[in-house]
Formats: C-alpha cells, sequence, structure tokens
C-alpha cells in the first residue's frame, strides 16, 4: 500500500543515498514500513497522565456555578416544542421556550444514562473506533466555506476539495476518523449536497464519518444511506455516526440542530454536543466564567439527548476562542483558551463521558509561522488536556473559514507526533536500553551499538515536512520552506491515492438513492 | 495620563456652564467616552441656544464619532468601548432626528437589516446595527431568521437606504440571492442599496448574488454605508 508512504520516508534525502547496496536496503526497509503501515492504528492509547489546571475545590465551585445558571438563568430551546415536552415531563421549569432545571436534574440524567465511550463502526471493521477513555481519535478540520493552497490561493471550495481532503485524510496515518464538512462544497445546491458529501466519505475512505446536520430531513438521508452501506439491522444496533451539534451559544440551542441531533439520538448514533465559544462574545471573558457556561450548555445538550433515547451515544464538546477586544475577531492558539480547554476535560471526566475539542487551530490565512505556532499550541494542548474526540486536528486555517491543503499536511505530521507522545516511555527492558550503555561505555559513541541498530528505524520521530539537512542540502534541494514542502507532499499523496475497495452492489444502490433523492424536490439555496 | 490631569478631568461642572465651542468639545469627550445621558443633556443645550438641528449633527455628533472611528481603526478604543460611544450617539439622533425631518434635511440614512432565513447567529448583524447607529442612522433591525417577505414588509414599511443581510452560516449566506433575485424581479432591486456581510462571505460572493457591497466587518460597513448613501443620492439627483 503506497497510501502512507509519504509519511514513513525521508523525502528529498534520495541524493545523499549514492552506494546501490544502500539503496537495495533503504528499498526493502520501505517495503517493510509500508507493510506495516497497512494496518495503523484507529486511537492513540493515552499512557501519560492528564495535564489539570484547576484543583477540586475549583471544580466543585466551577459545578456549583453551572448549576446555578441552569436552574436560575436557563437554557432556550428555540422553535422545538417536543424537547419543551420532554423537559417539562422531566420536572424542568418551561417557560415560553426558556427551559430552567432544578439543581442536578441534568448532571443526574447524563451520569445515569450516557455510556462513558462508545464504538464507532467503520465500513471497514479494522478502522472502527472507540471514543471516549483513555483513547484519543483525530479527525480533520471541519465546515470552512474556503480552500487555501499555495498555488491558486484562497477560493471557494468545491465538491472536488471535498474528495481531495478525504482522500487526504484517508492517507494520512495519523488521523483516526474521516470526519464531517471536511470544506463546504458551495458550488452544489445548499438543499443536495449533503448527499455528495455523504457519499464522498463512502467512497474515498473507509474510515469512520460524521453525518450531515444542517436540516433534519438531511440527518435522515444520512442515515438512509448508512443503512444501504451497513445493513438496517446493523444500524439498529450498532452506532455508525459520529455528528456535530453546536448550542448557539450563549445559552440556546436551535431547531436546526436540535432536529438533527434529534434523529441521531433516536437511531442512537452518537452526537457531539459542542457550546461554541469565543469569549468576550459568547461568554464572559474570564476562563472560570467561559468554563461554567460551557458546562451548562453541554450538560443540557447530553441531558436532552438521554431524555430523547435514554443510552443514546454523546460527547461533551466545547469549542472556545476568543474574540480580540480590539478588533471583534476570533483568536486562536493564545493561553487564555488552553486553560479553558484543559479545564473543559477535567469538567467531562468528572461528569463521565467523552469529551471533544481542540485541534490545530489557527487565525493565519497562510500556511505561515502564525499558523505553525498557533496550531501547535493548541494541538498540544489538546493532547495533554485528555480530548477524546479531536475535531480540526487538520487543516485549519483562518478560524475555520478556509481549509489548507498545506495546513493539513503539516497539521497531519503534528498527528503522527501526539501518536507517539501520549504513549508515554517505554519502560520495558529494551526502553530502559542498560545493554547499550554496557556496550559502548565512556567515550565512544551509540550509532553503531547493537541495541541503536535494533531499534533506529522506528527510535525518533521523523517529520516528512521538517527539513533537517545542512544549509548546502537544503539549498541543492530548492531552498523550501516547510509550507512548500508541504505543497510537493499533498500532490504527490493525490497522485498515488488508491481508493478502498466498496462492494459494488452497495456502491450502486448508494448512487440510486442519491439520484432518487436529487430528483425528488428542486435546487433549493436553503 | 498625570494625575493631575486625571482629578481635574473628573471635576463636576454643568454642561451649560461651557461656551458652544467649549460644549461641543465636551461631547466630544463624552461620545469617546461613551456618555449617553451627556450627549442627550449636551445636544439640548446646543438646540435650546439655537442652534440648527443639522450643525449639532455635523459639529458635535458626527465629528465626535469621525475621531472614535479614528481611534477604533488604529486599535486604540476597544470593541465595548465604540459600543458605547455609538450608543451615546443613538442617543443623541432620537433628539436630532424629528428636528431634522421637520426641516426637510435629508437623515444621514436608514437602514434595514436582518439575519437570512434559516440562520439564528446575529452577532455580527448586531454589532453592524449598533456602529450604523454610531454612524448616524437609522437602523430598523427585523431580528433573525427572515424570509423574502419579511425583508419586503420591513423594506415597504420603513423605505430605507440600505437593506443589509447577514449569515453566518454556509447552508443559509445563498438566501441573499433568493431575496435579491426576487427584488429584481419584483423591479425593486435598485430602490435600495443593498449590503451583505457574514464571516463565510467574500467580495466575489457578494457580486454573485447581485449586492451592491460586501462588508467584512461592522466597522467597515460603518464607513461605506453612509458614503453610499451620499453616492446615491448625488447619482440620483444628477439622474433627475
Amino acid at each position: 500500500m503506497t497510501n502512507v508512504s509519504h509519511f514513513k520516508r525521508d523525502p528529498g534525502r534520495g541524493s545523499r543515498s549514492g552506494r546501490g547496496a544502500r539503496v537495495g536496503r533503504r528499498r526493502a526497509s520501505g517495503a517493510r514500513r509500508r507493510a506495516s503501515a497497512d494496518n495503523h492504528a484507529t486511537w492513540i492509547e493515552r499512557r501519560i497522565p492528564h495535564f489539570e489546571v484547576l484543583d477540586t475545590e475549583a471544580l466543585e465551585l466551577i459545578e456549583h456555578n453551572a448549576e446555578t445558571v441552569l436552574q436560575e438563568i436557563g437554557i432556550e430551546f428555540r422553535e422545538f416544542p417536543s424537547a419543551l415536552e420532554l423537559w417539562k415531563s422531566a420536572g424542568a421549569d418551561v417557560d415560553g421556550e426558556r427551559v430552567r432545571f432544578p439543581r442536578g436534574l441534568c448532571r443526574s440524567l447524563v451520569e445515569a444514562n450516557a455510556p462513558r465511550e462508545y464504538t464507532q463502526h467503520a465500513r471497514n471493521p479494522q478502522r472502527s473506533t472507540i471514543v471516549g477513555g483513555e483513547r484519543t481519535v483525530l479527525a480533520p478540520a471541519y465546515g470552512p466555506p474556503f480552500v487555501h493552497d499555495l498555488d491558486k490561493g484562497r477560493r471557494y471550495a468545491t465538491l472536488e476539495d471535498f474528495h481531495n481532503f478525504v482522500k487526504l485524510n484517508y492517507m494520512a496515518p495519523g488521523l483516526h476518523h474521516s470526519g464531517g464538512t471536511v470544506c463546504e462544497p458551495v458550488d452544489l445546491p445548499v438543499n443536495k449536497r449533503h448527499l455528495d458529501m455523504v457519499y464522498s466519505h463512502i467512497k474515498y475512505t473507509d474510515k469512520p464519518f460524521m453525518g450531515s446536520v444542517t436540516h433534519p430531513d438531511r440527518a435522515e438521508d444520512t442515515l438512509a444511506m448508512a443503512k444501504l452501506l451497513f445493513g438496517e439491522d446493523f444500524i439498529a444496533k450498532k452506532t455508525v455516526l459520529t455528528s456535530l451539534i453546536n448550542a448557539n451559544s450563549p445559552l440556546t440551542f436551535d431547531a436546526t440542530m436540535l432536529g438533527a441531533a434529534t434523529i441521531y439520538a433516536e437511531n442512537n448514533q452518537a452526537t457531539i454536543i459542542s457550546p461554541f465559544l469565543l469569549a468576550g462574545a459568547m461568554s464572559p471573558v474570564t476562563v472560570a466564567g467561559t468554563l461554567t457556561q460551557i458546562l451548562a450548555e453541554a450538560l443540557a445538550g447530553m441531558a436532552y439527548i438521554q431524555l430523547v433515547r435514554p443510552s443514546a451515544p454523546v460527547v461533551f464538546g466545547s469549542f472556545a476562542a476568543a474574540v480580540s477586544m480590539q478588533s471583534g475577531a476570533p483568536t486562536f492558539g493564545t493561553p487564555e483558551t488552553s486553560l479553558v480547554l484543559y479545564g473543559a476535560g477535567q469538567l467531562a471526566r468528572r461528569l463521565g463521558v467523552p469529551f471533544r475539542s481542540g485541534g490545530g487551530l489557527c487565525a493565519a490565512k497562510i500556511p505561515d509561522a502564525q499558523a505553525a505556532y498557533e496550531a501547535a499550541n493548541t494541538l498540544q494542548t489538546s493532547a495533554l488536556a485528555g480530548v477524546n474526540f479531536m475535531l480540526h486536528t487538520a487543516g485549519w486555517l483562518e478560524g475555520g473559514l478556509a481549509m489548507g491543503y498545506e495546513k493539513f499536511i503539516m497539521d497531519a505530521d503534528q498527528a503522527n507526533m501526539i501518536a507517539l507522545l501520549l504513549k508515554g516511555v517505554d519502560m520495558s527492558e529494551n526502553g530502559q536500553a542498560l545493554d547499550a550503555l554496557h556496550e559502548v561505555g565512556p567515550g565512544s559513541h551509540f550509532l553503531g551499538a547493537a541495541h541503536t541498530l535494533a531499534n533506529f528505524e522506528t527510535a525518533f520521530y521523523r517529520s516528512p515536512v521538517a527539513d533537517n539537512n545542512s544549509f548546502e542540502q537544503w539549498r541543492e534541494d530548492g531552498s523550501l520552506d516547510a509550507a512548500r514542502r508541504a505543497n510537493g507532499i499533498w500532490k504527490q499523496m493525490l497522485r498515488e491515492y488508491e481508493a478502498p475497495r466498496l462492494d459494488p452492489t452497495i456502491d450502486e444502490a448508494l448512487v440510486d438513492f442519491i439520484k432518487r433523492r436529487k430528483s425528488e424536490f428542486e435546487d433549493r439555496d436553503y | 495620563m498625570t494625575t493631575t490631569e486625571t482629578i481635574q478631568e473628573e471635576q463636576d461642572f454643568e454642561l451649560s456652564e461651557l461656551d458652544d465651542n467649549e460644549l461641543v468639545e465636551q461631547m466630544h469627550e463624552d461620545l469617546y467616552d461613551g456618555l449617553k445621558e451627556e450627549i442627550v443633556e449636551g445636544a439640548s443645550i446646543l438646540l435650546e441656544r439655537k442652534w440648527s438641528a443639522d450643525k449639532v449633527l455635523n459639529e458635535a455628533l458626527v465629528e465626535g464619532m469621525r475621531i472614535v472611528g479614528i481611534d477604533f481603526r488604529d486599535g486604540i478604543l476597544f470593541v465595548p468601548e465604540v459600543l458605547l460611544a455609538a450608543n451615546a450617539m443613538k442617543g443623541g439622533m432620537e433628539i436630532l432626528r424629528p428636528l431634522l425631518s421637520e426641516t426637510g434635511i435629508k437623515p444621514i440614512g436608514k437602514m434595514v437589516i436582518g439575519t437570512v432565513k434559516g440562520d439564528i447567529h446575529d452577532i455580527g448583524k448586531n454589532l453592524v446595527g449598533m456602529m450604523l447607529e454610531g454612524a448616524g442612522f437609522e437602523v430598523f433591525d427585523i431580528g433573525i431568521n427572515n424570509s423574502v417577505e419579511d425583508y419586503f414588509e420591513a423594506l415597504e414599511k420603513h423605505q430605507p437606504d440600505i437593506l443589509g443581510m447577514s449569515a453566518l452560516l454556509t447552508t443559509t449566506m445563498p438566501y441573499m440571492k433568493v431575496v435579491i433575485d426576487e427584488m429584481v424581479k419584483q423591479g425593486i432591486r435598485d430602490d435600495y442599496i443593498v449590503l451583505v456581510g457574514g464571516a463565510p462571505l467574500n467580495e466575489e460572493f457578494g457580486r454573485a448574488v447581485g449586492a451592491d457591497a460586501y462588508c467584512r466587518d461592522a466597522a467597515q460597513a460603518a464607513d461605506v454605508a453612509p458614503q453610499m448613501v451620499r453616492e446615491r443620492r448625488r447619482g440620483v439627483a444628477v439622474n433627475a
């Protein structure tokens, strides 16, 4: 399988391997690496502690304050009467569309019913994943209307871009999940594009994916397509979709999101309930105030899901950034939002549900130093914070307005590193390496030691994006910066892409379904 | 700022004790500080002194907000401060508006603004509304989730210079074209300036849906709107 080779092989080093024997050996080990990469991980198993910033007293205070918000201020469930009915019968106080909750009601609904973790099945069983516990599942960026690359700059995304990102994500071994709206194909009519998007996640990858949430009918279409893919019996019992339900912060859920969430929950499909906060505009400017609001909104949303269908899988989501008080523009990768992320992880673990946050977030317009710094800040924070489902891991530019081809490659490289970081320290006999120390002794060097020879291939992560060569070598290779190197990598990946096999009968059924649905109503732009 | 200056500034005085020039300068300061009551009082005093509403508007309020605009652009004033200033401006305008219309002076401008059907994300729209009020506009905010019919009803009722439409979602932004197409169909497109905005839009999109301009943020909208109204009025005058 060639599709993962770029993340395993040293690129641009060909000019240094002059001797025949060396080349032969390299080829052999390359083939071995490719073979072993075929069954790459479907999640990261965490073996290091969580990084925590709040002590028990602080956590209890935030939990208390969140209950106060739920009880005294309440949450609005807009234009969705069935939710209000459910809340009434659950004992909440419903005043118009405002729902106020007796202390502890939401928490007890979640604690008593929501699973601590769940399996999301992929069409390739080897790629099924588990969300929750000590695992981290990485998914690409979600939602950008624009794409960006070094050749063509910034432009509206098309279906072709969507296919490209699904393919690149399929080929990136560090990304376990295909995501959802990897970019918004704005060249297609609003009321039909979801069909092509879902099909793309089925056809061009075999990783698990997310469903459409922009209208209840589109959630139904996603389910119908999942039934054709997995079989009706299978999805009656199993979760095959994890879909993103944003709160309309502050303290509001809207009919679009509630509609989609309800359909997924009724069918036992997973939803990520995500307060979407740009602190300063949509939440208070302080870390503790923002955490309070996140907890209140997430609790209300997750508890609603449990009212719709007890034990339906649900994820505690958090998307928190801050707005610039000078301009109102969103900012990313700043220390305050890192503190929010660490705190939200703690709150989710105390509640006993999977946690979604993070990603390679940045406000940069192009894959430059700002993009790298800001993204690295959030990626590392998310990893250390104990995020279980990391949406927006790769590709994110410009506050989520653009999906970057080069940025995707740079972030996917970081994703691979996160896996190694979370794996922690190997304390086996081999890890202790006493035999290497015995063999080499004082002076000398370890480059030729038996222990080194036995371990060197996998000992250190080798980035395909970073250039560690001498200045002269770098110059001979074209004096490329990281973004330029990433530009070459994504193009080569797309050239080498091979689609995973899809049963032609299923494929045909899906294509027929899409054709039929598209013919059933007019193109509409809303 | 030195301590003595601070103390001097904090000393209480009556606005009515200031002469015209001092009062206008003080109103510039008060707009800058977002003091609505003081602006209302200052405007009333100038009117009592037989200033025309037009003169109060231009010399005291518009000039004051011009300074606010410059310092916002230069990163000296922050968003919450600008919103306070805009709110103070709105207070002054409420007094002046009836007088201006009595004397037949054209108002700076009127705008109907709302988010499009399916979209309830209104923070950006609210900011634009407040900034436009800060620029002296009369703003009719028709809220969220507006259909073609809602927009048309508001246009009919308020007869604004500008229709403003906003969307945060890629799935709702194309609805702007639905509204503009219907305006064309009914032959009323040219009666209004149409401004569009929202995070997923760009200039290309604004052109494609047939808007007169795409505004990238609230500050720019507040810059562009009065300009376009002036230009349109000139154009109409020339054409007439």
